[in-house]
């Protein structure tokens, strides 16, 4: 076990080292990346322009510039934007990860939920137009692209329908933290919460279908029926149990994948000023220090979630073995 | 393991993932935890509740856009300010830390300034003479924004090229004791006291670190700012060491709490909702009618030119004849219905209507089919065209429109659109060779040199950086620039003189200018003594509620 | 099990399939047999006629919108009027109103011409778009631009993603872990995230190295960045079956017998996995034309003003309150078109491979 972990943690520095190499020299490369002449301000003198370069070591060989760079990041952490002095890089990631946090963990449990019931449903029904129906609603949701989703939801609820009972109590967008006021942080993320899990919904409730039909002949099963159990205690006792196992490691790559900026539509249609939405105003802004961190950030998360997936995955199953 | 124990170990999994995402949470959370400001009881406006789209700096010597100097106007103040008052008079210049007006030599090369006396910080310091030399060197050592106004004071090239703590600007002598400033210049300089009265040149306390500071360097204004926090906003309090003067008052709000939203839908709902009192963001074009309804809209006339520029240097528009047909197949008055909802005025200026020497240009009146003629004429006729925009909403619809109307006179045009950041640097560079685009121009200071010998004096393009995008470079209309910067005082005759200047300019159509826009400004209804400054917008600190 | 085929079951094929295990099948090719599955599959079948209708529909749009419409995709109509059941209506009207003499504007909204449906004669079928310019044109045009680069990143992700399973899983040792060691490296970062980094960096100054010279507004920098970006999701998986495969006797005899690893590759390995990659193929496109579509919207996809449904959405946005039909006409077109090709991908999977475990991950 431990052997694994210490594997898993050199194959994640591998990781982001060659990430944050490859970033970086693919912005490098970039024209317009150089920030000295947008930081030396209006008609600057060739000799400003000099001094700005040294203080943000652009003067220097790359390798170097790359090293002072990481050093900022990681050692004395304060590292600065390039748009915006004022801006520190660490604390900016610190302020956004809550909000990803909160958008995620919400549509998380929403979506686990949802696609379990109709994935149940579909099984239970299975023979019947239900199935059949729940089945093509989630392949809807898994076709929608997801900032049309929130748009539409969003000219439902904040113009169409807002007037009326029905979505009057939904807030303007933006985010409110939880620390701030609980009961304004929930309204606020009801709607982006439905909109981010539909996607998954939909795939999660097809995948857990598949999956029922896939061991409903098991002998296990078949065993569990023999004995005279009622058929949805199978079902939910029986088979569900064991479909968990898919069903967990697909949901620890998804959340990984979601925290570590993956829900950015989402976050840019509903102005949530969460990681993922960082990421993409660093990108417009060209602003390397921004992009790096968040890369890390990004990266970080998703190689965590799948090493934690792997031991979730060999503990339920014991066939695999972390070797 | 059993089944059981199995799920257990899942769980405990689970619950330690969700507690690491709580603790980055409550980091996050605290790390963002600003100090409330007790809230003071007195009667008038209360707390103004405002919105912003965004603000650059809360630093004197760094801030350069509207909307920080609209906060920053009341919280540090100059030498020279300008008058709180509605119309041409906001123009005017006032004392403000100087007791009057200077005394300027007869050949305009010597400033003399007296302090008001017993001023102080909003720490309680003494203000003293020798801080503004600090400021103008605190621009220097963080190569703030702002400092190539100042490289015309004797000795500032000079400090600007080794700037250090302990130097010294020879051309800016103060004497603390008797509070007078006295500033030599290297070479006179027309717009000078305009360029004083700029914030940069703010004075803030000796020793003030050259780093960015956020709205925590102690105030001179009636205001002062703390709690600034990037994606949040931040809050003006009452400076309680500040003593009125007859140019500037205390100001109606107790409090103004800030607060930074960048999407205009958002920002306008705040006010529709009432969680706002007053937001500064563009609205919508398509919500503007039904904002009216639901509040109250001020247009705000703000000195400001929006323009294609021509590359006179690169085909085709290196052809007088492309270059004034173009300036005739553009439908000026439909641009500003596609770009503002119409909240904008057509102009064939370059100058914007709010200023003095402006006098109206009528040169090219929209002509598609003479305009078409004068391409085939000119054998101009398919020539490649590459239109530059940057990613900005009305820059990318304003540049469509135009790509477009190049093609309907039978140029081949396309478009290439840049990030925001990268636009002006990009087009800047003359080896970028950029053909035409979208610009704008809004004025840093109340002057013709403002606009004429920064955009348009061909003596002043460089290969970097430049802001001549046309590089346009008239020896009769430069030579005229020349001589008249020398001459301070902006008269009826200096303003003609101005004002042929542009005709000339116009005519050789290095420009297509197209509009002055006009600034939706969004109250509740509540909302009254509504003020507009002319260089820094509403002014907040008259503002009264009904 | 014998459950009765419904017409309205997703499971039809899978059910053919078991139903096929008591008939006898000698002598009949693969092929054959699954489409002897598909035929009977009605909803998989509407889906594919649904999207080569939308396909055929956009992919002429060059040689008869222009004789419908008038006009073309990025023509703007500003000032100009057009004639709605004889009657004459402003293509862009209202506006706020300036008045020279007063100084003062008069502020009234601006209206855009919304879908005329046949009542103009075929302009602006589908409306205006705040630039004057006709939806329906935009949308025809925008669909071509998603499309082509819908099909093509997925040809090209598919070729390379095939290819390098194969050696991967054909020579295995080095070569197979330095192939899954740059999955795992473009796996360890969301997609989008990295697509828009790579779309917003190339669409600069386009990409002019090693030889190859992209302008900054090509369709190839979309297509690319989206192919490049999605290999490991085919890759990986069909890596997996190689793996499975080169244990087989067939391989072996292969190997034994002294054929060359090109020839085993496209001759013995490559027809066992075609099934497996022709399903993955029919849903990457619709995987991509949603990365497409998510990567225009935030402006690192096809460039203003050529359209593509993405930026189409994206353009819309702003006036989505006045002129709902600007985003909501692009975005009913990418559903359609994404969820015809999954349905027909689900068919195609269940008629070639019932018991497959293909997935595509968002």
């Amino acid at each position: 076990m431990f052997a694994f972990v210490v594997r898993r943690f050199i194959g994640l520095v591998i990781v982001l080292f060659t990430i944050t190499v490859v970033v970086f020299l693919l912005f490098f490369a970039t024209p317009g990346i150089d920030p000295s002449a947008r930081l030396a301000g209006r008609n600057p003198s060739p000799e400003t322009v000099a001094a700005v370069k040294h203080e943000f070591g652009l003067d220097r060989p790359l390798p170097v510039r790359y090293g002072l760079m990481m050093k900022r990041l990681f050692i004395s952490r304060d590292l600065v934007s390039y748009g915006n002095q004022a801006l520190k890089v660490v604390p900016a990631i610190t302020s956004a990860a809550p909000v990803t946090f909160s958008l995620v963990l919400g549509a998380a449990v929403l979506w686990v939920v949802v696609s379990i019931g109709m994935g149940l449903l579909a099984v239970t029904f299975k023979g019947t137009v239900v199935d059949p129906l729940l089945m093509i609603v989630a392949l809807i949701g898994i076709s929608m692209p997801v900032f049309w989703l929130g748009e539409v939801l969003n000219l439902i609820t904040q113009d169409r329908l807002h007037d009326t009972f029905l979505f009057s109590w939904v807030p303007p967008l933006g985010y409110t933290p939880f620390t701030a006021n609980p009961w304004q942080w929930f309204l606020h993320l009801i709607i982006p919460w439905i909109t981010l899990s539909v996607l998954y919904i939909g795939f999660y409730a097809r995948v857990l279908r598949a999956n029922l039909l896939d061991i409903q002949n098991e002998d296990y099963v078949r065993t569990a029926r023999a004995k005279g159990l009622p058929p949805r205690r199978v079902l939910l006792k029986h088979m569900l149990r064991n479909s968990m196992i898919t069903f967990v490691s697909l949901f620890g790559l998804d959340f990984g994948f979601l925290v570590g900026g993956g829900a950015l539509l989402t976050e840019v249609v509903f102005g949530l000023p969460g990681v993922g939405r960082l990421t993409f105003q660093s990108l417009q802004q060209l602003d390397l220090p921004v992009i790096m961190a968040t890369v890390i950030y990004g990266a970080f998360f998703i190689t965590i979630m799948s090493a934690l997936v792997d031991i979730v995955y060999a503990r339920l199953d014991p066939r695999i073995r972390p070797s | 393991m059993t089944r059981k124990g199995r799920w257990t170990w899942l769980l405990s999994v689970l619950a330690l993932a969700a507690g690491f995402s709580l603790m980055v949470a409550a980091y996050g959370v605290a790390a963002n935890r600003t100090k409330a400001a007790p809230m003071q009881a007195q009667k008038s406006v209360g707390t103004l509740k405002a919105v912003l789209d965004t603000v650059d700096y809360l630093d004197p010597q760094q801030a350069y856009t509207g909307q920080s100097w609209w906060a920053m106007w009341n919280v540090w103040e100059t030498l020279l300010t300008y008058r709180h008052v509605d119309g041409p008079g906001g123009y005017k210049l006032v004392p403000g830390l100087a007791a009057s007006l200077p005394s300027i030599s007869a050949n305009g090369k010597v400033y003399k300034f007296k302090l008001r006396k017993g001023i102080r910080y909003s720490n309680g310091a003494k203000l003293k003479a020798s801080d503004f030399e600090f400021a103008i060197k605190r621009g220097f050592l963080a190569t703030g924004q702002g400092v190539g106004f100042y490289t015309d004071i004797a000795g500032a090239a000079a400090y600007a090229a080794h700037p250090t703590a302990g130097g010294d600007i020879s051309g800016i002598t103060a004497n603390n004791a008797k509070r007078t400033i006295t500033i030599k210049m290297a070479k006179p300089r027309g717009d000078f006291l305009t360029i004083l009265a700029l914030l940069f040149a703010a004075p803030v306390p000796a020793g003030t670190s050259p780093a960015i500071h956020n709205g925590n360097i102690p105030a001179t204004g009636p205001y002062r700012i703390v709690g600034y926090d990037p994606n949040r906003g931040f809050a003006m309090l009452r400076n309680r060491f500040f003593k009125p003067t007859k140019d500037i008052p205390r100001g109606n709000p107790n409090r103004v709490d800030v607060s930074l939203i960048g999407d205009a839908n958002t920002a306008t709902q705040r006010v529709v909702s009432g969680s706002a009192d007053y937001s500064n963001g563009a609205i919508p074009p398509d919500r503007i009618a039904s904002a009216k309804s639901r509040g109250k809209l001020v247009l705000r006339k703000t000195a400001n030119t929006y323009y294609f520029w021509m590359n006179v240097n690169v085909a085709p528009f290196n052809k007088l004849k492309v270059r004034q047909a173009v300036n005739y197949a553009i439908d000026r008055k439909a641009l500003q219905t596609l770009v503002w909802g119409g909240l904008g005025q057509p102009t064939q200026n370059i100058l914007p209507p709010t200023y003095p020497s402006y006098r109206k240009l009528d040169l090219y009146t929209h002509n598609v089919a003479k305009a078409r003629q004068m391409i085939t004429a000119a054998g101009a006729k398919g020539a490649n065209v590459t239109v530059w925009t940057r990613e900005v909403s009305d820059a990318l619809t304003a540049a469509q429109y135009y790509t477009s109307v190049l093609n309907s006179i039978g140029l081949d045009a396309k478009l290439t659109t840049l990030p925001r950041a990268t636009y002006y640097t990009t087009i800047g560079k003359r080896d970028t060779k950029a053909q035409t685009g979208w610009a704008r121009w809004l004025e840093d200071y109340p002057h013709p040199l403002d606009w004429f010998d920064v955009l348009l004096n061909g003596n002043r393009i460089v290969d970097q950086d430049n802001n001549n995008y046309a590089y346009y470079s008239n020896k009769k209309v430069n030579s005229a620039i020349e001589s008249l910067k020398k001459a301070p005082v902006l008269t009826t005759a200096v303003n003609q003189r101005w004002a042929a200047v542009e005709k000339s300019i116009m005519q050789d159509a290095p420009w297509a200018p197209w509009s002055n826009r006009v600034f939706p400004e969004y109250f509740t209804k509540k909302m009254g003594c509504i003020h507009v400054q002319l260089l820094y917008g509403i002014d907040w600190t008259r503002l009264c509620r009904k | 099990m014998a459950e009765p085929a419904t017409e309205l079951s997703l499971d039809t094929a899978a059910v053919l399939a078991a139903e096929e295990h008591e008939v006898a099948i000698v002598g009949r090719s693969p092929w054959y047999l699954a489409w002897r599955r598909l035929r009977r599959n009605y909803l998989a079948l509407f889906s594919l006629f649904v999207f080569v209708v939308i396909l055929t529909a956009c992919a002429l749009a060059p040689v008869y919108a222009h004789h419908v419409a008038h006009t073309g995709p990025n023509e703007t109509h500003v000032a100009e009027q057009v004639s709605v059941n004889g009657k004459l209506k402003d293509v862009i009207g209202g506006g706020a109103v300036y008045d020279a003499k007063s100084g003062e504007f008069t502020v009234k909204a601006v209206t855009i011409l919304g879908p005329t449906w046949w009542h103009a004669g075929g302009k602006f079928v589908l409306g205006s778009d705040n630039l004057g310019r006709d939806v329906a044109v935009r949308m025809l045009y925008g669909g071509l631009n998603s499309l082509k680069i819908g099909i093509g990143s997925a040809l090209i992700c598919t070729f390379f993603a095939v290819v390098l399973a194969l050696l991967a899983g054909f020579f295995g040792g080095w070569v197979d872990w330095i192939i899954t060691r740059s999955f795992d490296l473009i796996w360890a970062f969301p997609v989008l995230l990295l697509a828009i980094a790579l779309g917003s960096a190339l669409s600069i100054n386009g990409f002019h190295h090693f030889g190859i010279n992209i302008d900054a507004g090509s369709l190839w920098i979309p297509t690319l960045v989206i192919s490049y970006v999605l290999i490991p999701y085919v890759g990986r998986p069909v890596r997996g079956q190689v793996l499975s495969l080169r244990q087989k006797e067939f391989v072996e005899a292969a190997v034994g017998s002294g054929a060359g690893p090109i020839r085993i590759m496209f001759s013995d390995l490559l027809p066992n996995i075609a099934s497996t990659v022709l399903v993955f193929f029919t849903l990457i496109i619709a995987n991509n034309i949603l990365t497409e579509a998510g990567l225009s919207f935030l402006g690192a996809g096809v460039r203003l003003p050529d359209p593509s449904w993405g930026n189409l959405i994206s353009s819309g946005q702003e006036q989505i309150v006045s002129a709902p039909w600007l985003t909501l006409v692009p975005g009913i077109a990418i559903v359609l078109t994404v969820l015809s090709l999954n349905i027909f991908g689900d068919g195609l999977r269940d008629a070639l491979d019932p018991r497959a475990k293909v997935r595509i991950e968002h």
